[in-house]
């Protein structure tokens, strides 16, 4: 049978939202889809596709890629190879996906964000969305992708029941095993609370700028937030950042001022009622998703901006 | 403990405006800086920083054209004891194609390792995947996203990987294994231009990556590049400085967040 392996991400028993966008593709595709998952949320979920397969291990040991193979290998062994095995593009499905593709030596395209069924081209990102690439399987045989959330969930369907199979008597690995998940500290402020975000990016150059943006924001009263790098130098607290391994915000505005709209950022502030953009390069991604735009120096604007409200 | 960090020179995009030329064939990157990938700055410093507080080596390894040779220069002036270059004239595209190449490399080389660190991605391709695939072909276990090392010990390492919204996952991993790391796990050391022309006098070593293409089968193939599809919401906000930070208080007033 020829089918589309859906691989499901459940994190502390819910079934996770970008999952639709796997799905999404799958159904693309046009192949059965068969959705394998650990056990857990499963209930929820099954009526998504024809077939789902449930790995009754937890989630955390069908995170782990040294099992993972074994999970897949009994899958194989009972349904056959796969057409597609398709991943999201997050922290775990990207590690799985890799692994699963060195060890099977199958064809690997990741991040995809489209895909055209009359040339079967998937669409992947280079240089941080300034450029797509159009890739092509080359050979033949099962290929592994990752997709980047929110591309596809429009394709997700309702299917009905599936047809349930249980896989048991997983022999677990040794090389690496799960200890603990760690929450993250809290920190003192929170962003998602925020009316009016105004966030920084690596644009604005370094540390010593955010003293008066910290000012601007005082005087705007707005909060300050980050992107990754500015949380990476440590310019601003872990608390403040905003993305997918950050907080998702979602305040009525959202001022980003040297941020270039890596996906990774946008997935966290996309959803703001007002986006505006200040940023150097015209060509930067972010004005994609904004609804203003200013072409210019940050800091700059910054200065000028403080000026006019003192008065 | 003998430690590998894969390192990649690319271009530093983010402030360039990219031509698409060849009739979709190919990228123009012919006026466009290139830098050490952000990714494998705090790799290097991890591995740097291990050795440091246990004992051993850090070797830098990059795969690439001979100006590849600048980051593992950059490499060595943060700490890694040497550096070698599988020298490679063409872009693969395919990660899969990239890590056989290594694990053809590390064999007929007979490269010894405890451990082998990557960035979690390269800032070109984003593919994030070589890590993953190249532990697999080595059959060794992996873990990735890594943003911070617990212990690092003869025969295992504690590590906590990152998930998603703040979210970590502590794992033990045996060595020899492969690690991917993600940003801000450190804070990179400051590299003077100094420090590199001294690192220039470490003696690297060369490889023809030719000599490494067994089993060399790309499993994708570009077809071509393209410019991302335009969504254009933005109105620009355009003339004089002053025009545009009233206009812009405007907007917050109008939106209801300053008075
Ligand atoms: C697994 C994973 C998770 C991630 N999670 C997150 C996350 O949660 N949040 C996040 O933000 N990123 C995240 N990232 C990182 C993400 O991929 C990008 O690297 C990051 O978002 C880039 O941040 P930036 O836009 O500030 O910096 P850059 O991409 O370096 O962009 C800087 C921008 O500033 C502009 N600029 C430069 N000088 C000026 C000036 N004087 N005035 C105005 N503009 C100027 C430049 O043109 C450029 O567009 C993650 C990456 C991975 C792999």
């Amino acid at each position: 049978m020829s089918y589309t392996l859906v691989v499901a991400e459940v994190r502390r028993g819910v079934f996770e939202e970008r999952n639709l966008d796997s799905i999404g593709i799958a159904a693309l595709l046009q192949k059965s889809i068969v959705l394998l998952m650990p056990d857990g949320a499963y209930e929820m979920k099954g009526n998504l596709v024809n077939i789902a397969i449930k790995a009754t291990v937890q989630e955390e040991i069908f995170l782990n890629p040294l099992n993972f193979i074994t999970i897949l290998e009994k899958v194989m062994t009972s349904r056959g190879k796969p057409d597609v095995i398709v991943f999201t593009h997050s922290s775990s499905g990207a590690e799985l996906a890799s692994y699963v593709a060195g060890h099977f030596d199958m064809p690997l395209i990741t991040d995809v964000s489209g895909f055209d069924k009359e040339t079967n081209v998937f669409y992947k990102s280079y240089y941080s969305d300034k450029i797509f690439g159009e890739f092509r399987q080359a050979g033949s045989g099962p290929c592994v992708v990752t997709v980047r959330s929110g591309s596809f969930k429009e394709h997700a369907v309702e299917k009905g029941p599936a047809e349930t199979v249980a896989l048991e008597d997983i022999t677990l690995a040794e090389g690496r095993s799960f200890i603990e998940y760690v929450e993250e500290e809290k920190g003192e402020i929170d962003i998602t609370k925020a009316e009016f975000l105004l966030s920084v990016g690596r644009g604005i150059g370094n540390k010593d700028e955010i003293d008066d943006y910290q000012e601007l924001a005082g005087l705007l009263r707005a909060t300050l937030s980050g992107s990754r790098p500015v949380i990476d130098k440590m310019w601003l607290p872990k608390a403040q950042q905003v993305g997918t391994s950050g907080k998702t915000v979602k305040p009525k505005v959202y001022l980003a001022m040297g941020i270039s709209g890596a996906f990774q950022h946008i997935a966290g502030m996309k959803d703001s009622d007002c986006i505006i953009a200040v940023n150097k390069d015209p060509e930067a991604p972010i004005f994609q998703y904004a609804h203003y735009g200013v072409i210019g120096d940050a800091n700059k604007l910054r200065d000028k901006l403080k000026d006019i409200v003192k008065g | 403990m003998n430690l590998l960090v894969f390192t990649k020179r690319v271009p530093a995009t983010q402030e360039e405006e990219l031509r698409i030329v060849d009739e979709g064939r190919a990228v123009d990157l012919s006026k466009v800086p290139f830098k050490v990938n952000d990714w494998d700055n705090y790799a290097v410093e991890e591995a740097v920083r291990i050795v440091e507080k246990t004992s051993g080596t850090v070797t830098a390894i990059s795969i690439g054209d001979a100006e590849s040779d600048e980051v593992l220069r950059r490499a060595i002036a943060m700490g890694a004891k040497d550096g070698f270059l599988i020298e490679i004239d063409q872009i693969l595209h395919d990660p899969g194609a990239r890590a056989t190449v290594i694990q053809n490399f590390l064999k007929k080389e007979n490269v010894p390792f405890d451990a082998i660190f990557t960035g979690v991605q390269s800032e070109d391709d984003q593919f994030g995947a070589m890590g993953g695939i190249l532990a697999a072909k080595l059959g060794l276990p992996f873990v990735s996203m890594v943003i911070g090392i617990d212990a690092f010990e003869s025969d295992h390492v504690i590590a906590r990987r990152e998930l998603e919204g703040g979210l970590q996952e502590r794992v033990k991993v045996m060595l020899p294994c492969v690690i991917s790391i993600q940003t801000g796990i450190n804070e990179p050391r400051y590299v003077s231009i100094m420090g590199v022309r001294k690192a220039s006098k470490v003696e690297r070593k060369f490889f023809k990556g030719k000599e490494y293409e067994d089993n060399l089968n790309p499993g994708i193939e570009v077809v071509k590049w393209v410019y991302p599809a335009r969504k254009g919401g933005a109105t620009m906000l355009t003339g004089e400085m002053d025009g545009i930070c009233k206009d812009l208080i405007g907007i917050l007033k109008e939106k209801g967040v300053y008075q």
